[in-house]
């Protein structure tokens, strides 16, 4: 799986640095990938290879919209026509990942249990920064399963602070 | 009249010429011409019967014999067959002592072995049965912690999250900040 989801985020980093887009639509895909994994229902129906390939690619069209760069929606339209939706994640990640490295930057993903304000993100980022020692490509994702808190991932490092891990540390000792 | 006084009367009427022919007494000649046919008779008789007639007298006296010896025989081969017969009853007799210890001696040790077994057996199933109670006490025990642990972790989860309202989230999001920054500090 890893050097299939390798060779695509490979693919998607080649289309969209040719395109002149790789931030945009780095980031894009990022939201994508996190809106498609928290909803059940919307990765059944774009994963289920018993639904009609147009049907899914037209839901796909749809919810990205004019939200989205149109290599965004054509890459997406990519991984789902072949089926790989299944490893999105893992291609997104590795293309952030690729595309972090390519610009000298340490990809943070800030996860919590509610949206944060900007100046909640402005002051996590700049806190995360100083921990780093380098600029980061930050990523936050709204995880309401943490129930409060932050979950940070900069790098190969976790800083978990969230509640849910605690109530499970108290459940454990429980 | 005896034989000789019947001879000695014809001796008399044959030399007595007076005396007429007795009614009784055959003529002197017949009688001599009588007797010595007889004894020709009697010789021939003796010489040429003789030999079969003791032959088949002593032929007879064999088959008596053979057919006494037989008998002998017989008897004897009897009294053997009974005294083997005695015998043989006795051996059955010897036998059936000998059968019916046997299925004594094989009855006492099936029921010693059958009240081993059944002693073993309710051995068993009494430490069976005190294994199993002891770890229905233990899965009691332990489904009874977990589903209070659950139960705990299940209102202390309710708890947080009636107490976990905007501004403590707020705090929760500034606290990891505050923190990060503070360990950044020691990690610089």
């Amino acid at each position: 799986m890893s050097a299939r989801a390798e060779a695509y985020a490979t693919a998607l980093f080649e289309v969209a640095a040719a395109e002149g887009k790789l931030a945009t639509v780095e980031a894009e895909l990022y939201r994508v990938a996190s809106a498609i994994e928290s909803d059940a229902s919307l990765r059944s129906v774009l994963g289920d290879s018993g639904v009609e390939l147009a049907r899914r690619l037209k839901i796909v069209e749809k919810l990205l919209g004019d939200r989205a760069h149109n290599v965004t929606t054509q890459l997406l339209s990519l991984v789902v026509g072949t089926g790989r939706l299944r490893d999105l994640p893992g291609i997104v990640q590795r293309l952030v990942k690729r595309a972090s490295d390519e610009s000298g930057l340490v990809v943070a993903e800030i996860r919590s249990a509610v949206p944060l304000t900007p100046a909640q993100q402005e002051t996590l980022v700049a806190a995360l920064q100083r921990r780093a020692g380098r600029p980061l490509n930050v990523k936050t994702v709204v995880d309401r399963s943490l129930l409060g808190g932050v979950v940070a991932t900069v790098g190969d490092e976790v800083i978990d602070d969230s509640v849910r891990t605690r109530l499970d540390q108290v459940k454990g000792l429980i | 009249m005896n034989a000789t006084q019947v001879l000695l009367a014809v001796v008399v009427a044959v030399e007595d010429p007076s005396q007429t022919h007795h009614w009784l007494l055959p003529e002197t000649a017949e009688i001599i011409y009588g007797g010595l046919a007889s004894l020709i008779i009697f010789g021939l008789l003796w010489r040429f019967a003789g030999p079969a007639a003791r032959k088949g007298l002593s032929g007879r006296t064999a088959r008596i014999q053979a057919e006494l010896d037989a008998a002998a025989a017989a008897r004897r081969e009897a009294d053997a067959e009974a005294a083997r017969i005695r015998t043989a009853l006795g051996n059955v007799g010897a036998e059936r002592d000998r059968l019916l210890a046997e299925a004594d001696r094989q009855c006492a040790e099936i029921l010693a072995e059958g009240r081993r077994r059944a002693d073993a057996e309710a051995a068993e199933a009494e430490a069976r049965a005190t294994a199993e109670a002891a770890a229905i006490r233990g899965r009691a025990g332990d489904e009874l912690r977990a589903e209070i642990a659950r139960l705990a972790s299940a209102a202390a989860e309710r708890i947080v999250l009636d107490t976990l309202d905007a501004r403590r989230q707020a705090a929760l999001i500034d606290d990891f900040a505050d923190s990060v920054r503070r360990t950044a500090g020691a990690v610089s």
